[in-house]
């Protein structure tokens, strides 16, 4: 290394966890008396195998790869909740406590008395916080909600206690796993400018994150893990397009998802999809009530094909089916004289969004018009999330408007039964 | 300062030597861990933190009256329903510490799988909220010890300090030895549950080791048969007075309310030996064994946890 030892933050050498999983999970005395003589039925997984890397102090450092592919074990074994069990891990500095937030918030306290808890995990002196209350209150906008218990707050304000509290740590070396997933846009914004001003102090940060473009924009450089290895380790730029490539992500920046499952003829195929916002720009979050544009680029390649639909499913993460709707495309385009080679891209509008918070995934179909064969079918063809800002409960906007008449005697009443007895 | 390469054994080797400021810090956050367990004890409730004053007043009322006026068992040294009382209170703070304890790992899985402090903590803030309560729980025996006028005040009292100290060592220790098993083995919640049935009578709590000693007089005098044959009273009293709990209780039992009671030590090398029959006790041996027990849980006790805490996280 040409870095003195003392500028190292972190240092790993040739680190490797195992998980070993019980093959029948069963946690009592009984079984381990019973089945003593089997103790090995376990399935070794391999987190991380041999990873060697070091981290100059003031370095600002992204952490990337599939799910699985190890990197919250990286992170847990550098804060010291995991223990390793080969390789050798040299840290540098006060590491901070917490991976995630709201960590240690009970939802029976109210949010003063969880600041005060999850203040001493982060290792907040009891002066140094009532010195620091108004400005954490202040910063989470929750003046008014001091003495609420913590389960009636709604997520969004959760998420911001936990955030502002989390920021007042003396940490010299911050872990962060997922943050970003965790909230709005404006929320995103607010993580954004808290790693302008660590980046500024010098704070050596080690993020973990799905956000590539979080990474190519904050970070000095970035990991790529896959299957437990290290694989990529080099400018933020160069390992993300590495990843990129490595999970099928067209050049262009459109999406296609590497776990999605996939069939047809290919006589036509689907060359990327992605989701814009009005102003066209890319955009995974759209907003309730907002505009959102589904793009999908297509490819002849089969001359024979005269006549095509494009069919789009709306998914809720849980699998329900929202909405269906498809497309005949070759009445539109100019397809019957459209030879291999060529293509285009189709646009699906929605002009009002009523899907309320949620993750959901698009799945694409092209299909024959004549005889209903599968050209390309993408499931899903990508993702996004919805958020509602009103934080609303449900599954849709229904678009309903209120309004009340005031009269002496009810106008509407129920028939029979269901009257009210006099 | 930074760890050297010359042991290549894994581990994660922390960049700096422990600091004062670090202990300060976990100082406070078992301070802090106690204070909200015992604050989420008497959530959801009108009456709040008078429940930890009002509800062992009104147990103890019940106590007093079955035992003392109803069933009047009695071993005729004075304030005896006093003595009962107190035996219930330090039973009542063992068995919720140890029950509640055990249970702070495996309750606070969340905490341990994504945030880095020292595990015994949660162990040691549950135990103190525990001490807290029975603390109150002391403070309201006395008073109505004071009340009915059945207490001597004197210097002696001071010797309830490392009584108390070495019931919470007691306790602490089996606490930290069954919730690092916990973890991994919920049987130990059952068994320990069954234990504690043993314990409770074991320990003489409802009666006191005279009252034991009385009765095993009355059962050699009018018996008759030769006291070694007899063994069975033999072993109920060896297994009694090397009890560290019943040590402590007839300890402190004589110490707050009848002087007159033995201690345990005057137990077992004196009243003892004047039945000259139970050789088997005349032994000054006997008189450490509740100490060398309570050492040896502890350490027994921290020893299994610092062994098996640095994989609570993969576990739970």
């Amino acid at each position: 290394m040409i870095v003195t030892d003392g500028s190292l933050a972190i240092s790993v050498e040739n680190l490797s966890k195992r998980f070993r999983i019980p093959l029948d999970r069963s946690a009592t005395l009984k079984h381990r008396l019973t089945h003593w003589r089997s103790a090995s039925r376990y399935r070794a997984l391999e987190a991380l195998l041999d990873i060697s890397f070091d981290v100059p102090a003031g370095q600002f450092i992204g952490v990337i790869g599939h799910n699985g592919s190890g990197k919250s074990t990286l992170l847990k074994i550098l804060a010291r909740i995991y223990r390793p069990d080969a390789g050798r891990v040299t840290i540098n500095g006060k590491v901070s406590p917490f991976l995630e937030l709201g960590v240690g918030f009970n939802p029976e306290l109210t949010a003063r008395e969880n600041i005060f808890l999850s203040g001493a995990i982060l290792g907040l002196g009891r002066i140094e916080l009532h010195r620091l209350f108004d400005e954490i209150i202040g910063f989470a906008e929750l003046e008014q909600f001091v003495d609420h218990k913590l389960k009636n707050f709604s997520s969004g304000m959760e998420v911001r206690l936990a955030f502002s509290l989390a920021i007042q740590a003396h940490a010299e070396i911050l872990m962060m796993d997922e943050v970003l997933a965790v909230g709005d846009a404006s929320f995103q914004q607010k993580c954004f400018d808290i790693f302008n001003r660590y980046k500024r102090e010098g704070r050596t940060v080690m993020l973990v994150t799905h956000e590539l473009a979080a990474v190519t924009n904050y970070c000095d450089r970035a990991l790529l893990l896959d299957h437990g290895r290290l694989v990529g380790d080099g400018s933020a730029a160069d390992v993300t397009s590495q990843y990129r490539r490595a999970i099928g992500l067209a050049a262009d920046g459109s999406r296609l998802n590497a776990e999605a499952e996939r069939w047809g003829s290919r006589d036509v195929v689907v060359t990327g999809a992605r989701m814009l916002d009005e102003r066209g720009f890319e955009d995974s979050n759209p907003v309730t009530g907002g505009f959102a544009r589904i793009e999908i680029g297509y490819e002849i390649q089969n001359d024979a094909v005269a006549d095509f639909t494009c069919l789009v499913w709306l998914v809720r993460d849980d699998g329900i089916i929202v909405s269906e709707s498809s497309f005949p495309v070759s009445q539109y385009a100019q397809v019957g004289s459209s030879q291999r080679g060529s293509g285009g891209t189709i646009r699906y509008d929605i002009r009002q969004l009523a899907l309320l918070d949620g993750g959901y995934t698009v799945n694409v179909e092209l299909q024959g018009r004549r005889d209903g064969a599968t050209y390309d079918h993408l499931k899903p063809a990508l993702r996004f999330r919805v958020i509602d800002k009103q934080g609303r409960h449900g599954v849709v906007d229904s678009g309903g408007a209120w309004s009340v008449v005031a009269a002496e005697q009810p106008v509407v009443s129920w028939p029979g039964p269901l009257a009210s007895s006099q | 300062m930074s760890a050297t390469a010359d042991a290549r054994l894994p581990g994660v080797a922390a960049g700096s030597a422990p600091q004062l400021n670090t202990l300060r810090h976990y100082r406070q956050l078992t301070v802090e861990l106690a204070i909200s367990q015992f604050k989420l004890r008497y959530t959801q409730s009108v009456l709040g933190y008078l429940w930890s004053l009002l509800k062992p007043a009104m147990l103890f009322g019940i106590t007093y009256f079955i035992f003392v006026d109803l069933f009047k068992i009695n071993d005729g040294t004075e304030y005896y329903g006093m003595q009962v009382l107190l035996g219930i209170v330090l039973w009542t703070f063992f068995a919720e510490c140890t029950g509640s304890s055990m249970q702070a790992i495996a309750g606070s899985a969340g905490l341990i799988r994504k945030a880095y402090f020292p595990r015994s903590i949660l162990v040691i803030a549950a135990s103190l909220s525990s001490l807290f309560t029975f603390l109150i729980n002391m403070l309201i025996v006395f008073a109505i010890a004071v009340g009915l006028r059945q207490i001597d005040i004197g210097l002696r009292m001071l010797i309830v300090i490392p009584l108390l100290l070495e019931l919470y060592v007691l306790a602490l220790g089996i606490s930290l030895f069954l919730a690092s098993l916990h973890v991994q083995f919920h049987d130990v919640g059952h068994l320990w549950d069954v234990m504690m049935q043993l314990l409770f009578y074991g320990s003489g709590v409802m009666f006191s080791l005279t009252y034991v000693l009385q009765r095993l007089h009355l059962a050699l005098q009018v018996g008759q048969t030769v006291p070694n044959h007899s063994p069975i009273f033999v072993w109920i009293a060896a297994v009694m007075t090397a009890n560290p709990i019943t040590q402590i209780i007839e300890d402190l039992r004589h110490a707050l309310l009848a002087p007159q009671a033995p201690w345990t030590e005057a137990v077992v090398t004196g009243h003892l030996a004047a039945v000259h029959q139970l050789h088997a006790l005349d032994v000054p041996w006997m008189l450490p064994v509740p100490f060398v027990i309570v050492i040896v849980i502890l350490t027994t006790g921290a020893l299994t946890f610092r062994a098996r805490a640095r994989s609570f996280a993969e576990n739970l």
